[in-house]
């Protein structure tokens, strides 16, 4: 019984042909801001000498990973994995542009707007999936190599297509593996162009973790030690009548 | 305890009785908006802060709070709200009556001078338990312990002030490190004046000879003999100007009266 | 004034343009005359959101598009589900129509030149002003010098019916359309073999498809492009004939890197192969071909051995090809291809690919690959406003058909002749040019020679949605709603009839062709030709023979009316024998052979290249390049070359080279690739702006009818774009 849902995409790698119709239907379904984008297509590049060449495109946007470093780093808990849907989403009127979360992912699919001082990123077209239809990217792509769906549903397009894939590759590594929630199929995506780094941590935020926090718990915590002895020590003495 | 003036008894119950004003009522309503909006600001803050990795605030807290104000961005539109208000009020405050009110009130309740110096040397060992006998140099109306207070008060609050508004008007930025450095430096900054605030509320409303702070800090007054005792330097200075105020008041009278005995 | 667009940013402009289109603030909104009609429709719900349907106009494909619609203002475009061209599905071209309708530097307002032209200074002027003033040129033009002396040219619009009716009400021969650049070769070869101008292709079936360029997975025709992936998944072979290698030649179970100009030895192989080994089934063949007898003697000496000298591909392949091809048989399709002007023998690769699906049997079987019909006819006959019939012309055309080229059907004309005989001023001199949706400054190849051209007109007007390069240069630039704007007249595709309607208020100014033409007819005289009232009764009048209220057509977007689909007959072709004609007697009367054949091509000289030009999934010819969402998507406009001939001319990835032709010179990046022909480079069309009305597309990138020579095919009156060969040094 599959209450809690795992959305995630598979992408059939041999059906991309870069032809972007889902960058540009994210940019309209989304309103992004230019310059910025929320999904790729990935070109891993031309391989091997004319005249035997091949070419692999990998779409490529927010993993919705099941561990997000994003989410684990976020100041305010604007970016959050939602509980029914299983997506990583934020709420954007409750980020406060900090960007630590930026840094954090593995995958460097988020990214700061600057026009608008929040973070941005792919949302699955939560909005949509609302309503029962597929993300922008999904629904307009021409060779059905972007699908979408509840990866813990036996029966959506997903799982079945997982099912029956010849080849599964999700983009991890030994090191880093945040537990994404795009499947590749069909194809060779493990290259080092769009396999994850580690998530990095800014000085700013290893300053506030490692050093500000410490100092402040010493402070107070010696503050109040400081004040509860001489209290105790008061207790200890009893009142006294006569003070000046 | 540590103040080393005999009184004998009969001055001694004669002050405990006089009044003298300690607290003009700027000083109190500024002071108990700042323990207030300083309340609010730390409850939310803290509240705010859900990163898991920086894992400063205990869930319970996180949880209830965003349901008191139904989501992070309605509790961080409160947070900032709230801070701007206080350092509108705060700017007011200060600059208004710049002259008359602060001015004053910086050169003797702010600044340290040799004695508070001393005083800062001596205290701290005598409250462990040492160097009993040594005198405590005079103290104005504020002693040196405070004044530190008051700086740790005015820096951090600057800093938060500073950071808050970085953090507030984040749109208009164009830095991201300067919003990412703003973030541990206002909440250490709020640390700093926590930590102070600790110390600050024990000494003054726990520790017993500073009841009578306590109570001052709503009607304004202390008695003349905890003045003389513990602030000796600004007691002095009160009582010096009373004099001369008494003397004023008398010699107006006595005009008044030769007129009066001269138009019979 | 200098023209200037507005110097909005997308947001800005989006809040001018939703105030422009009549929805006022939100507290107080009236919704524009669009939304209220769709709103008591239903379409619209009491807010003014909601879908609704219409087709795009980003290419000529013509998916069908639900546009979503909110407050006024077009904010999301779906492909419709029921249209058989997207099939739900948009590609980056569809998906990018906003920033179309939305671009800041449309013409919103008839536009009268006021300097020199190409100085691009125009004054805005009412419509009544701008249609007087084009009409009495035109008008003087036709008392002074007949009315064969206005060239009216054209595309491919949705209007192209009423613009046909304009150019024969007034009464000029001289129609150019941009045909000639592109499919003409093919056209006329099916035309002539199947009596089709273009089979439809299915690929349900398919089992193995065999590509001549027709690079379908960037020249996107969205859903024969999804039928191609989806044929490659299911395992069907493909086999890809080109210089490069493109994302189509990415897919296929076979690149074949043939030597360009030479598709029709590979083809003539593969058919002498078929034929000479028995590997068509002949006596079913026999009953539908014209040819077959003479055909194992006419292909004799189109060995692959002789193939192989001229592709440069082994023997081998070619017969391994061939025998594979033929084993598919009525699921092999050899693609009749798009843009065929490659080659003067291009006509003779044509005519090879039509022999070869007939060999195969795809185009005799129903539920084979290829069918020898045209989709958009597909037995609906839509009604037409009556109207008197046209004035005889009497004068030759201007670009030689039929009395230099018999064979060229005449609405595709040749376009190239055209622009040279207004040129050389024979047989006589043109004088003014009415243009619609076309840009002729940079499809035509020789860019000099057709501004030169411009130069001899006395009155160039031009409809344009926005002030692309050939607007730049006209006399009076009349503002065509974008195509989320209007009404165009209905398209009947399989079956069904489509319709295309506004979905927001046109801005500013701009008007839909149907009123555009009908508007000037009437200042001409010529109002008999034009009995509708506006756009609705046109398309009433179009259903008349069907009993559908238009209403439910703008509700549902199509109707499917009963048409009555005829039992299948005995399949026939419309040409005159009734028969597939291999052998074509009518090419023989002309002097041509009748046979497909071989024609030596060209070829560069030892420091020339080959010069190829294409398309990209990310634009549309000449149209697109301003649109900011695709300029954000789009590659680096840059030459492609292969690292041998780079490094021997000491040119490295992204260096500034500067390519040569006879007729012109351009700088441009140099892309350094090992997916292209040592003997050839690559540019995409499209660039190389030079009106400065268009921001972003202005300057950017170089143009290839800088570069390109005019030939003409004798045959199809076909282009011949990869014959122009140039020289490539680092700049």
């Amino acid at each position: 019984m599959a209450d809690k849902k795992r959305y995630g995409f598979v992408i059939d790698v041999e059906r991309c042909i870069d032809c972007r119709a889902c960058l540009v239907a994210c940019r309209a379904e989304n309103d992004v801001e230019i310059p910025y984008t929320r999904i790729w297509v990935r070109d891993l590049g031309l391989k091997g000498e004319f005249p035997e060449l091949s070419r692999t495109y990998v779409p490529y946007n927010c993993m919705h990973c099941e561990e997000p470093p994003c989410v684990d780093v976020c100041t305010s808990g604007a970016t959050y994995k939602d509980q029914e849907t299983g997506l990583v989403l934020v709420d954007q009127d409750a980020c406060i542009g900090c960007g630590f979360c930026v840094d954090a992912c593995p995958y460097d699919a988020r990214h700061l707007d600057k026009t608008r001082g929040v973070v941005d990123k792919c949302n699955a077209c939560a909005q949509r999936v609302e309503m029962g239809r597929a993300p922008a990217c999904v629904a307009t792509c021409l060779g059905e190599s972007r699908l979408f769906g509840d990866l813990n549903d036996p029966e959506s397009d997903v799982s079945k297509a997982l099912k029956e894939a010849k080849s599964v590759q999700r983009l991890v590594t030994e090191d880093v593996n945040p537990g994404p929630n795009i499947y590749y199929i069909h194809g060779d995506v493990m290259e080092s162009g769009v396999l994850p780094r580690e998530p990095r941590y800014t000085a700013a935020e290893t300053f506030w973790r490692k050093l500000a926090i410490p100092a402040v718990a010493a402070g107070v915590g010696l503050s109040f030690l400081g004040q509860a002895a001489f209290f105790t020590k008061q207790l200890l003495e009893g009142e006294k009548e006569f003070e000046e | 305890m540590s103040h080393e003036e005999f009184i004998p008894l009969a001055e001694r119950k004669h002050l405990r009785e006089k009044q003298i004003k300690k607290h003009n009522i700027a000083n109190i309503l500024t002071h108990w908006f700042n323990a207030g909006a300083g309340a609010l600001l730390v409850l939310t803050g803290l509240g705010i802060l859900f990163s898991p990795r920086l894992g400063i605030v205990p869930d319970i807290w996180l949880e209830f709070v965003r349901n008191v104000f139904g989501g992070t961005a309605n509790l961080i539109t409160f947070h900032y709200t709230v801070g701007l208000i206080w350092m509108a009020v705060m700017t007011f405050n200060i600059l208004v009556g710049f002259r008359k009110y602060f001015i004053p009130f910086a050169r003797n309740r702010m600044m340290l001078d040799k004695d508070d110096i001393e005083w800062l040397k001596v205290k701290p060992l005598q409250m462990l338990g040492f160097v009993k006998d040594k005198p405590l140099p005079p103290q104005d109306a504020y002693n040196a312990g405070q004044k530190i207070y008051s700086y740790v008060v005015v820096v951090g609050a600057l800093l938060i002030g500073f950071t808050g508004v970085i953090m507030t008007f984040h749109q208009l930025v164009p830095w991201p490190w300067l919003l990412q450095w703003a973030l541990p430096v206002h909440f250490g900054a709020m640390g700093m004046i926590f930590a102070g605030w600790i110390i600050h509320v024990y000494m003054g409303a726990v520790f017993p000879e500073e009841k009578e702070a306590f109570f001052s800090m709503f009607t304004g007054k202390v008695s003349a003999l905890y003045a003389r005792l513990h602030h000796s330097k600004w007691y002095w200075r009160y009582v010096t100007e009373e004099a001369e105020w008494e003397d004023s008041v008398l010699e107006k009278g006595r005009q008044l009266q030769e007129e009066a005995a001269g138009a019979d | 004034m200098a023209f200037q667009g507005p110097n909005l940013t997308r947001r800005e402009f989006f809040k001018v343009a939703s105030a422009s289109a009549g929805a006022l603030a939100v507290s107080q909104f009236v919704p524009p005359r669009v939304a209220k009609a769709a709103m008591r429709s239903g379409i619209l719900d009491a807010d003014g959101d909601g879908y609704i349907p219409t087709m795009c106009e980003m290419c000529v494909w013509r998916c069908g598009v639900l546009a979503k619609v909110k407050e006024g203002r077009v904010v999301k475009l779906e492909g419709n589900p029921d249209h058989p061209h997207s099939k739900g599905r948009l590609c980056a071209r569809g998906q990018s129509g906003l920033m179309t309708t939305y671009d800041p530097d449309r013409v919103l307002k008839p536009l009268i030149r006021v300097g020199p032209r190409g100085g691009g200074q125009f004054r805005e002027a009412s419509w009544d002003e701008a249609l007087d003033l084009a009409a009495e040129s035109m008008l003087q033009l036709k008392n002074q010098y007949g009315p064969e002396a206005m060239i009216f040219s054209s595309t491919h619009n949705l209007s192209q019916v009423q613009f046909e009716n304009l150019l024969n009400a007034y009464g000029s021969p001289n129609y150019g359309t941009q045909r000639s650049l592109c499919f003409n070769a093919m056209v006329t070869a099916f035309s002539l073999t199947y009596g089709v101008e273009e089979p439809a292709r299915d690929y349900d079936n398919v089992e193995f498809i065999l590509l001549i360029g027709r690079n379908l997975l960037e020249a996107i025709s969205t859903s024969e492009t999804a039928a191609l992936v989806e044929a490659v998944a299911r395992s069907a072979k493909l086999v890809v004939l080109d210089p490069r290698f493109t994302k189509t030649a990415g897919k296929a179970d076979e690149w074949i890197p043939i030597r360009p100009g030479t598709d029709s030895a590979f083809l003539l192989a593969m058919i002498q192969v078929i034929v000479s080994e028995e590997l068509a089934d002949c006596d079913f063949v026999k009953q539908y071909v014209v040819g077959c007898d003479g055909i194992i003697d006419a292909m004799s000496e189109f060995t692959p051995e002789w193939a192989e000298a001229k592709t440069g591909v082994p023997a081998d392949t070619i017969r391994r090809i061939a025998r594979e091809y033929a084993a598919a048989k009525h699921n092999a399709l050899a693609h009749p291809g798009w843009r065929t002007s490659n080659f003067i023998n291009s006509f003779q690769t044509e005519r090879a690919i039509a022999t070869l699906n007939a060999l195969s049997g795809n185009v005799l079987t129903p539920g084979g690959c290829l069918i020898a019909e045209n989709p958009e006819a597909a037995g609906v006959p839509l009604g037409k406003p009556p109207q008197p019939p046209y004035p005889r012309t009497t004068s030759l055309r201007l670009d030689g058909v039929p009395w230099r080229y018999p064979l060229v059907p005449l609405k595709l004309g040749i376009f190239q002749e055209l622009r040279d005989a207004i040129l050389s001023g024979e047989p006589y001199q043109a004088k003014g040019w009415f243009i619609s949706r076309q840009n002729p400054v940079l499809s035509i190849p020789d860019r000099a020679k057709t501004i030169e051209a411009m130069s001899k007109m006395e009155c160039i007007i031009d409809v344009d949605v926005i002030m692309n390069d050939t607007a730049w240069f006209a006399d009076i630039v009349l503002p065509e709603a974008s195509y989320l704007e209007r009404y165009d007249p209905l398209m009947a595709l399989e079956g069904k009839v489509f319709i295309r309607q506004p979905v927001i208020e046109p801005q500013g100014d701009a008007r839909s062709a149907l009123w555009i033409y009908k508007q000037l007819g009437e200042r001409l005289g010529l109002g008999d030709f034009f009995q509708y009232e506006d756009e609705e009764d046109y398309l009433r009048q179009q259903l008349a023979p069907f009993w559908v209220d238009l209403e439910i057509l703008k509700t549902r977007g199509y109707v499917e009316p009963d048409a009555q689909r005829e039992e299948e007959p005995e399949i026939t072709f419309n040409t005159p024998s009734g028969k597939i004609e291999v052998y074509c007697e009518t090419l023989g009367n002309a002097g041509f052979s009748p046979w497909p054949t071989w024609e030596e091509p060209t070829a560069p000289g030892p420091n020339e290249f080959y010069l190829l030009t294409g398309k990209v999934g990310q634009h549309t010819q000449t149209a697109t390049q301003n649109n900011l969402f695709l300029h954000q998507v789009e590659d680096k406009p840059r030459m492609w070359i292969h690292p041998k001939p780079a490094e021997a001319r000491g040119i490295k990835n992204n260096d500034w080279v500067l390519v040569s032709s006879p007729i012109g010179q351009i700088e441009i990046q140099a892309f350094v690739t090992e997916g292209i022909r040592p003997d050839c480079v690559y540019m995409t069309v499209g660039y190389g702006h030079i009106s400065k009305g268009l921001t972003t597309a202005y300057g950017h990138g170089s143009s290839d009818s800088d570069l390109h020579v005019t030939y003409t095919d004798p045959i199809s009156g076909g282009q011949a774009l990869s014959q122009t060969y140039v020289t490539v040094e680092k700049a």
